[in-house]
């Protein structure tokens, strides 16, 4: 397969070209670039489930959560190495989240939101009460995946992680199952008569935007070292929908996008407190009524106007296929 | 033998309302068999019963040798029966040429038969090749029926299930679907046909079914529909 090794060689050489920021800045800024790559998975994760197949869950930050916990409850009661411990979390989500798609299969549209909203909140209610286990509120201990709280290795472990994650998501939605996912979100009932088995798929993305989502999630516990249910609340997957409405929902870089551009700017504008959430709620509603293509949809809209004055500069700017 | 046998269905969607009551009914192989009556005949629901949607609650669906009555609609496509629901069956956000390998890779995994059977499409239709890479949403009326035509086409079923393919179409746009039926017909398709156009569901049909309630009311070769057409058509708009 030489266009996959081609593929690969791109990603190693995005992967050098982002490696030398550490360098360059304080610990700070690389904390907070290491954590929009975490947003980064979570976001393409969500995307997968909710801009190809149509499926609005809002339970994606719940699975983040579980692969944490899960994680960390078995590195400290069974005392399992670390990758082990994200493993199980990550089998665990999937499972889960394999189970969420299949109760949901018959649930559309807002039914599907408040559905997968109650699973989250019931699987964040079990976390917080059964404190004996999990420490609840009080907040439970990890130990850190590189024995050290200095955010440059955990950066180098995250980019790895999004590339990663960005590379299966393209590989994915390229594919013959990405036109199905698109077909089902189109006309459930059409896709079925396509001979497609709608179920199936969809229980399948159910499970493997679980899995995004465990990963990132599991990996980050092991990153900041304190696990408490707050990150379940609802405002977490709040920002995952900000970021991938305001990136650019239906678009493949969206989510990146999207990500990055709210982390970044949430870190920016940290002394505004909780009125970020009030900004950025304007911002989605600019977007859903103005800009229905996000950022991503900007800037496509940018590089044809300078198409039309430049063809050169335009074919430089609009490569073959950057919308879905 | 039948291609397909209908025997004493009853089916409805929602429980305690029967929309079809101990339908029984044969569609012969090469044949195009039409369904007439009035609205709420229970018509469409025939057709979706067939093709899995509802799961009858008596009687039994037998296609080829093979009970149909308990599988889901992929499977039932897989089998060799495509249906054709009312209006455009394509996806609005896929390119054309996504929306025919859809068609195609269901059946096929191997990419080069897929190729090939792109290209027949491509060659029945050669306005589908102009507009491959154009979303489906940016074709007409008319080249989005073809679309949907060609999607089928390229699957090639034994049992084409057809729901009202004239309605919502231009007189002569309708000729060219009625023209696609009777070739597919030509070319050894098997065809089980709802339509409103009564008329013209006679003067395509080797063999009609009248329902209503559920039931069938008349049934017999074209010939004996034919001779009553104008009695049928009343009573068909009275409901009577």
């Amino acid at each position: 397969m030489p266009s996959f090794l081609r593929r690969l060689g791109w990603w190693l050489l995005v992967y050098i070209g982002l490696a030398w920021l550490p360098w360059v800045l304080s610990g700070y800024h690389t904390h907070v670039l290491t954590t929009s790559f975490y947003y980064v998975i979570l976001a393409i994760g969500w995307h997968l489930l909710a801009g190809y197949t149509g499926q609005f869950s809002l339970a994606h930050h719940t699975f983040a959560g579980v692969g944490a916990y899960t994680s960390a409850l078995l590195v400290q009661y069974a005392g399992v190495p670390l990758l082990i411990g994200i493993g199980a979390g990550v089998l665990c989500a999937a499972g889960l989240g394999y189970g969420l798609g299949t109760l949901c299969l018959r649930i559309r549209a807002i039914y599907l939101a408040l559905a997968t909203w109650a699973f989250a909140e019931s699987i964040r209610l079990l976390i917080t009460v059964e404190y004996q286990i999990t420490r609840g509120d009080l907040g439970l201990r990890t130990p850190l995946f590189f024995r050290t709280p200095r955010p440059t290795p955990y950066y180098y472990l995250f980019l790895g992680l999004a590339l990663v994650a960005i590379w299966v998501a393209w590989e994915l939605v390229h594919s013959r199952i990405g036109t199905y996912l698109r077909a089902i979100r189109d006309d459930e009932e059409a896709a079925a008569t396509m001979g497609i088995d709608t179920f199936k798929w969809k229980r399948f993305t159910f499970a493997v935007s679980a899995i995004f989502a465990a990963v990132a999630g599991g990996f980050q516990g092991h990153y900041v070292g304190l696990l408490s249910p707050t990150p379940m609340k609802f405002n977490e997957m709040a920002m995952i929908v900000i970021m991938v409405i305001v990136g650019g929902l239906r678009t493949f870089p969206g989510p990146i996008v999207g990500a990055i551009f709210i982390e970044l700017l949430s870190e920016f504008l940290r002394a505004w407190g909780e009125l970020r959430m009030v900004l950025f709620a304007l911002l989605v509603m600019v977007v859903a009524r103005g800009y229905p293509g996000g950022l991503v949809g900007l800037c496509q809209a940018a590089a044809q106007r300078l198409a039309g004055w430049s063809p050169a500069l335009g074919l430089l700017l609009t490569p073959r296929r950057l919308e879905e | 033998m039948a291609l397909l046998e209908v025997d004493g269905i009853v089916a409805g969607y929602v429980t305690g309302i029967d929309i079809l009551n101990g339908l029984r009914l044969r569609v012969e192989p090469g044949t195009i068999t039409g369904i007439i009556g009035p609205n709420g005949a229970g018509k469409s629901t025939l057709l979706k019963t067939i093709f899995g949607f509802l799961h009858p609650r008596q009687g039994s669906i037998v296609f080829d040798g093979r009970a149909l009555q308990r599988l889901s609609p992929h499977t039932i496509k897989r089998l060799g029966i495509s249906y054709a629901p009312q209006g455009t069956n394509i996806f609005p956000h896929l390119t054309v040429q996504e929306n025919l390998q859809l068609g195609a890779w269901v059946f096929r995994r191997r990419r080069p038969q897929v190729t090939e059977c792109l290209e027949r499409a491509y060659s029945a239709f050669p306005r589908l090749r102009e507009k491959r890479r154009w979303r489906a949403t940016a074709l007409s009326g008319g080249e989005a029926k073809m679309l949907s035509v060609a999607k089928e086409h390229i699957t090639h079923p034994s049992l084409l299930l057809v729901d009202e393919p004239s309605a919502g179409l231009a007189p002569r746009v309708a000729q060219q679907v009625y023209a696609q039926l009777l070739q597919a017909r030509a070319q050894g398709v098997t065809i089980l046909l709802v339509d409103q156009n009564i008329s013209k569901a006679v003067e395509i049909s080797d063999y009609l079914y009248m329902l209503e309630m559920g039931q069938v009311r008349h049934e017999g070769p074209r010939q004996a529909f034919t001779d009553h057409l104008r009695t049928l058509i009343r009573d068909a708009l009275l409901g009577v």
